[in-house]
């Protein structure tokens, strides 16, 4: 049950009130943040996601090294609680620029200073990421919007704001992933599984043949790093319906983190896996061992950059990557230093990825986890 | 040899008078051109008024002024008046117009020595300008002012008294006022010579000095009317030795013939810190009978002697009575007045030797105010209160303190810091002629090293004090700064007045954070 705006609002204002209190009280005032790092991130073997560890920061008011987050927090606060009174729905770029405040002041020296409340956007958003934390309430919950990106095309009716959309009849296009998919009702679903998508290139070819009329199956894509909004709604459709998920990137270490994110979350955000991860995802390619399997012709493999293996020592050594079929993948690729795009498919003509590679794999249950 | 030696050594051997000594060599004595002759000519007579005042316990008020009398032939004029115990009237033809005449002769640590300065400044205008050097002074209770008119007869150095007049005193003046026409270069000098004022008034703080010249005023007040204690006469320490002196001292005995004593009680009688025990083991361990009476010792017997007392290690360190350092509190008091620092620490070591020689080491470290911030510290030398000026580069004072590690004082380059260092001494070990620089002696680097390092511990406690003041300052404008977004935050979340928070952000400023700074603040005013 998706939380009411009271609920809401009252959550919110309860982690205000609380600051109100001790200051009236002459207590110096404080919040208590989850710390949101690796350190913190604790990885649930379980149930194959990443959460967040209980390590709490104090940020105090009268701590020169915190004020300023402190004011900052308070100032987000208000500004989403105003939103949620007056059912608006800011973008976080909209509360960004609403809390640009130019603070004057008189410095240590006598002389006249200015200060933003925050520089840029990444401030602003850093403490909105605080606030969900600190009261377990995601911003989409908040009613705060953000540049989604995500996609879905296939047999799936949703009913938006009373408007029934069914994603079947999209044409050359495809249905936008709102901000909020929990305020999305789920009508009907009539597919066999999931298709992730890394790239939206590949999800328009495979949606112009029709990929997923063929394949009974809905194909989504997040346009790389996936936004919450794309893992919220391939969440909803694995828990609400059953459906397996199958990840397709390309082979070198971003595309294999991308796979981990729709499965297990990431560590800046892994205080909502919960609500987001899909933790028996499973990753179809492409791999490093596939570049061998499939002959994959020389001149659609590139040599590996000095940050990829780096990036791929680092994936290592994540709990999420401990399987032995990772652990192989990632020894394979630290070992022959190539990487490939999924396009290289095409090297055994443009139908082989949507006729051959993906229905082998799933047919013959060649993906990994 | 000192150029004391070697005129001396002229004197006696070719013949040569020294006022012609001199009057060839003058480049030695600092009057090689225009510029640095002009120089030399003040700071000759300002250190000669300084030591006619404070030795005798008269707070100085010195009067300096330089005017350009053909600018277009560099003839300038140089007057300094004191009110000093003066010169009797019998004295001063001699006293200015013949060289190595004077009363500063003597073991003790005085700005210059039996007066050759003057002289040289006497015989330099003469030189260039033809003109007399003139003369008014009284001694105290006189009832008469005397004026004279002076030049030196070079080849026989005599004085040659070109006029002579008395004046009733009737206001009981008493001191000094000279006036010298020479050749000099103003707009060469000038600057240096405005250093040179500012840097004496610095180690002089309780002397009014003023100082006029073409486009120049400077006023240094008294900020103190303490003086420091004079030095005393000394003897000299057996450690410094050497023939010469040995000899001056058996003739310095009356009735040499009649009752000649013998080397011991020549020994106790003469020398700085020798007593009967001392004596007694010294002679024993250098292989001389102590009943020997000294007027039976050879030349021979002499060389031994000097070499066997420099060589002796036993003898007590040398008395520092003759030294007249100027105290920790004096020179913290004319640095702070003259360099206008923040904070100002001064440190006076306990009296040392070297060779037998007596010194003191006083340092004041002075930081912030109107000192401007540099990638070295600036530094103030100055040896029996005179400021040295030139060859800094070449001072055991420039070595010691680029080589202190700052950072540990938690000064961070560039650094609003001066040092200022005084060596005290009866012999002050400079490096060349020109007694600019002071040499890297040892015991001197040492002394110089420990009283900085004792007064940068100061400068840390007071800079770490201030570190915390400046923590609360910084936390108290933090605080405040964003009081108003929290104020307006909560009154918006909780719907209640803004106001009330300002208030509660107000008191808990108050209590939390300018209480503790006060509590910092009243510590530091304790130290």
């Amino acid at each position: 049950m998706p939380l009411s705006d009271e609920e809401i609002i009252a959550r919110l204002e309860e982690l205000g009130k609380r600051v109100a209190e001790q200051l009236l009280k002459g207590i110096p005032p404080y919040l208590e943040i989850p710390v949101r790092t690796l350190k913190n991130t604790i990885w649930d073997e379980k149930n194959k996601i990443l959460r967040l560890g209980p390590a709490k920061a104090r940020r105090e008011y009268l701590d020169v090294k915190s004020a300023k987050k402190f004011m900052q927090t308070l100032l987000m606060l208000s500004l989403i609680i105003m939103a949620r009174r007056e059912k608006d729905y800011p973008t976080i770029r909209d509360l960004y620029y609403m809390g640009k405040h130019t603070i004057t002041y008189i410095d240590v020296y006598g002389r006249k200073r200015q200060e933003e409340t925050w520089d840029d956007q990444r401030e602003s958003n850093s403490v909105i990421e605080d606030i969900e934390v600190a009261t377990g309430i995601l911003r989409e919950e908040m009613g705060i919007m953000h540049d989604a990106k995500g996609k879905i095309v296939g047999n799936i009716v949703v009913r938006s704001k009373g408007y029934l959309i069914d994603c079947s009849k999209m044409g050359s296009g495809a249905y936008a992933i709102p901000p909020n998919p929990d305020r999305l009702e789920i009508v009907k679903v009539e597919a066999d599984y999931v298709l992730v998508i890394e790239k939206d290139a590949i999800f328009e070819r495979l949606n112009e043949e029709e990929f997923w009329k063929r394949e009974n199956c809905l194909l989504v894509t997040g346009k790389g790093q996936p936004d919450r909004s794309t893992r919220r709604m391939v969440r909803r459709l694995w828990e609400e319906f059953g459906l397996p998920v199958y990840v397709l990137t390309d082979a070198d270490p971003y595309g294999w983190y991308i796979y981990s994110v729709y499965r297990s979350g990431s560590i800046s955000l892994s205080y909502e896996s919960e609500k987001l991860a899909c933790p028996e995802a499973r990753f179809i390619g492409v791999t490093t061992s596939d570049i061998k399997r499939y002959n994959i012709p020389r001149n659609y493999i590139i040599a590996a950059t000095d940050r990829d293996l780096k990036r791929a020592t680092e994936l290592m050594k994540y709990p999420w990557f401990k399987s032995d079929a990772w652990q192989y993948e990632l020894k394979l690729f630290l070992k022959k230093k190539e990487k490939i795009e999924i396009e290289a498919l095409s090297g055994h003509g443009f139908k082989f990825l949507s006729y051959t590679y993906i229905p082998e794999k799933i047919e013959k249950k060649l993906w990994i986890i | 040899m000192t150029i004391l030696d070697e005129i001396l050594a002229l004197e006696e051997y070719k013949g040569l008078s020294p006022a012609e000594f001199f009057y060839r060599n003058r480049e030695i004595a600092g009057f090689s051109n225009p510029t640095r002759a002009l120089y030399q000519t003040v700071r000759e007579l300002v250190e000669n008024s300084l030591d006619a005042t404070e030795m005798f316990g008269i707070l100085p008020d010195i009067y300096v002024e330089v005017e350009e009398i053909n600018p277009k032939e560099n003839v300038v004029s140089v007057r300094v008046r004191d009110n000093g115990i003066g010169v009797p009237p019998e004295e001063a033809p001699n006293v200015f117009g013949r060289v190595f005449y004077g009363s500063k002769y003597k073991l003790r640590q005085s700005r210059g020595i039996f007066g050759l300065g003057v002289k040289m400044a006497v015989l330099y205008a003469q030189m260039t300008t033809g003109k007399p050097c003139e003369i008014r002074t009284a001694t105290p209770k006189s009832d008469y002012i005397y004026s004279f008119k002076i030049l030196i007869d070079i080849s026989k150095n005599k004085p040659i008294i070109v006029s002579k007049r008395k004046e009733k005193n009737t206001k009981r003046w008493h001191g000094t006022d000279v006036r010298l026409i020479l050749e000099g270069n103003w707009s060469g000098s000038k600057n240096r010579i405005a250093e040179y004022i500012k840097r004496t008034a610095m180690i002089a703080p309780y002397a009014n000095i003023t100082f006029r010249g073409p486009g120049v005023e400077l006023i240094f007040k008294r900020v103190t009317k303490k003086l420091p204690e004079p030095a005393e006469t000394g003897k000299p320490h057996p450690k410094g030795v050497d023939i010469e002196l040995l000899k001056q001292l058996i003739s310095g005995f009356k009735n040499l013939k009649e009752d000649p004593p013998t080397l011991q009680e020549f020994l106790v009688t003469c020398f700085d810190s020798v007593g009967t025990i001392t004596a007694r083991r010294f002679l024993e361990w250098a292989g001389f009978d102590p009943n020997v009476r000294i007027d039976k010792l050879r030349i021979r017997d002499l060389e031994k002697l000097a070499r066997r007392m420099k060589e002796y290690n036993e003898w007590r360190r040398p008395r520092a009575t003759p030294l007249s350092p100027l105290g920790e509190d004096l020179l913290m008091k004319g640095v702070k007045e003259i360099l206008k620092a923040e904070f100002v620490t001064a440190v006076t070591r306990k009296p040392a030797s070297y060779g037998g020689h007596p010194f003191i080491v006083e340092v004041a470290l002075a930081w912030g105010g109107e000192i401007k911030p540099m990638e070295r510290p600036l530094l103030l030398r100055f040896a029996n209160k005179i400021p040295l000026l030139y060859d800094e580069g070449a001072d055991v004072s420039r070595k010691v303190v680029d080589n202190i590690d700052w950072n540990q004082y938690k000064v961070k380059m560039p650094a609003p810091l001066a040092v200022v260092t005084h060596i005290c001494s009866t012999k002050v070990p400079f490096k060349g002629v020109g007694k600019e620089a002071i040499a890297d002696v040892p015991e001197i680097e040492k002394e110089i090293e420990n009283a900085i390092k004792e007064a940068a511990r100061r400068l840390r406690r007071y800079l770490s004090k201030k570190e915390k003041e400046m923590e609360v300052k910084v936390k108290y404008v933090t605080i405040t700064k964003y009081a108003d977004e929290v104020a307006r935050a909560l009154a918006i979340i909780t719907k209640r007045d803004k106001e009330i928070y300002l208030k509660a952000i107000e008191r808990l400023v108050e209590t939390r954070i300018l209480k503790r700074g006060a509590r910092i603040k009243a510590r530091v005013r304790r130290r």
